[in-house]
């Protein structure tokens, strides 16, 4: 009885695997950008690419692509809510502008200007895409060996890892450190290997400690418990404080690869880039860690809602026999 | 005492001045293995003939992004090239000097021509396209803008103030700081420029590096 209904869908013959057709579009209109980039790079628009990189594109291009055919192999009443579908083409769409825009030029010109760039790519970016934890729906419109790969051991074993929470705080935090170091940072800035290299360190770890913060759910089937993560949330903080606060009040300038190369505003001074940077690093990025707590602490009040609702088991009885339902503060 | 203090003294600078001889500071800023090899094309002075990197194989090349109606900072950069370059003695004729244009429009070839002349035979005027500028400068990552005006008093120019310096395979391997600064470092860029003509060729792995 039941053969008919499941067999229904396949009475029309695709031709084409429309993945396959849709993968091919997006390596197309990449060689477009990377030609245009290439051979014409002045006149190429400000939302194309200034320096195009087939890693940056794809790795951009191929999850959207995943994502939004996972959303139209969704039932509509099982599909991630609005705000949720918003916040990940959002999150997406920052990333885009922080690596693969003329963005870039500006932000390779003015240090304040590549503080805001890392601060798109590492902090509010991949931020919006947990938040719209994609997890299930990107599952649903990748192909089959792609999701074979995600879910592969040895992926799972680094991600215990890169996750447990003491890693992904020093990750977090040392990450900006280290491409702070005025070394570091002189040469990760004129080499285009490094630069790539940088960039990428930073999208994927700030994807990497956000999930792991983000979890809407507990601790199983979260790797860690919500007290733990909240706690991981506000010790990142400090180091980026102090981080923000020596750029803010440093004397000298540290960065001299901006002199050499070029200032977007020649009226800027380098000692005024770099406070203005430091600002960027002290209060913003840090105030990301707040939000995050504030949503976690939400996560936590849905599920114990979740657990106790229509139960009445947090009901409170003022007096013997008077009983306030929890109705009147959850608005359940 | 004071005996054993001086030997102390030696004991400590010995190494130290040991490793300064080995490695050799640089006097400018060394970018050998980060920065990308020279590569480029633009008609060249003096004549406005296509040039491109393979042009100066075997030349200490210095590349520098300035304009021709630029009052202070490109003329003087230029003259305190040139008094390095008059430094260098012979080896000057393995060293050449790239002056590109950022504002193509105004800078045309007679006129870059007569611009480089008054520095020196080292030196080459380069004017691109648009499309041919915007690849240098993406690719050694240097600013450069022009707002054009009928006004010449308005017409902003703006570019990077370092040279970059290519060795004789074409591999990057100095950024010099500002020439055009209070206390720019001439001989400093002299014993620079004369280290790098004298320097044996890599091998097959500089060869190799200055493709990528």
């Amino acid at each position: 009885m039941n053969e008919p209904l499941s067999t229904a869908p396949a009475a029309i013959p695709a031709k084409f695997d429309p993945l396959l057709v849709m993968t091919g579009l997006v390596l197309a209109v990449g060689t477009v950008l990377w030609w245009g980039d290439a051979v014409h790079p002045a006149e190429m628009p400000v939302f194309a690419p200034w320096d195009f990189s087939w890693i940056e594109y794809l790795g951009i291009a191929l999850p959207l692509l995943w994502y939004l055919r996972g959303l139209t192999l969704t039932p509509a009443a099982e599909r991630p809510h609005g705000l949720r579908q918003t916040a990940f083409l959002a999150g997406v769409a920052l990333i885009w502008v922080t690596l693969q825009t003329h963005f870039v030029y500006l932000s390779q010109h003015m240090f304040f200007l590549n503080r805001l760039q890392h601060m798109g790519m590492h902090h509010l970016g991949p931020f919006l895409i947990a938040l719209a934890w994609p997890g299930e729906t990107l599952a649903r419109g990748m192909p089959a060996a792609g999701l074979r790969l995600a879910r592969a051991r040895p992926i799972g074993a680094m991600l215990r890892v890169v996750q447990n929470p003491v890693v992904a705080g020093l990750l977090f935090v040392g990450l900006i450190w280290f491409w702070l170091i005025p070394n570091v940072h002189f040469h990760a800035m004129i080499s285009p290997v490094l630069y790539t290299t940088m960039n990428l360190s930073m999208v994927i770890d700030g994807l990497l400690f956000w999930f792991f913060i983000l979890d809407p759910r507990p601790a199983p089937p979260a790797r860690h418990s919500y007290a733990v993560r909240l706690v991981t949330c506000i010790l990142v903080i400090f180091p980026q404080l102090l981080l923000g606060a020596h750029l803010t009040f440093a004397m000298t300038p540290l960065y001299s690869y901006y002199d050499l190369c070029g200032r977007l505003f020649p009226s800027v001074s380098a000692l005024l880039d770099q406070h203005l940077g430091g600002v960027i690093v002290w209060i913003p990025s840090s105030m990301m860690s707040s939000v995050a707590f504030m949503l976690m602490l939400n996560n936590i009040r849905l599920h114990e809602d979740r657990q106790n609702g229509g139960n009445n088991n947090d009901d409170i009885e003022i007096a013997p026999g008077v009983r306030i339902s929890s109705r009147a503060w959850t608005g359940r | 005492m004071r005996r054993r203090a001086f030997i102390g003294l030696l004991a400590a600078a010995l190494p130290l001045a040991a490793a300064r001889a080995a490695d050799q500071v640089w006097h400018d800023v060394d970018v050998t293995g980060t920065s990308p090899s020279l590569d480029f094309v633009m008609q060249g002075t003096p004549f406005g003939q296509t040039r491109t990197q393979f042009d100066y194989r075997g030349f200490v090349t210095m590349m520098y992004l300035g304009y021709t109606f630029c009052p202070d900072v490109c003329p003087l950069t230029m003259q305190n090239v040139a008094a390095a370059l008059a430094k260098t003695g012979k080896a000057a004729k393995h060293i050449r000097f790239l002056f590109v244009t950022v504002d193509p429009n105004r800078d045309t070839i007679p006129v870059l021509k007569a611009y480089v002349a008054g520095f020196g035979p080292e030196f080459v005027g380069l004017r691109g396209t648009p499309d041919q500028l915007a690849a240098l400068a993406k690719r050694f990552h240097l600013a450069y803008s022009v707002s054009p005006s009928s006004d010449p008093a308005k017409y902003e120019v703006t570019h990077s103030s370092a040279i970059y310096v290519f060795d004789r395979v074409g591999n990057a391997r100095l950024l010099v700081p500002s020439m055009a600064s209070q206390k720019p470092d001439i001989d400093g860029l002299a014993a620079d420029l004369v280290r790098l003509t004298t320097e044996r060729p890599e091998g097959w792995f500089g060869w190799l590096r200055s493709l990528v």
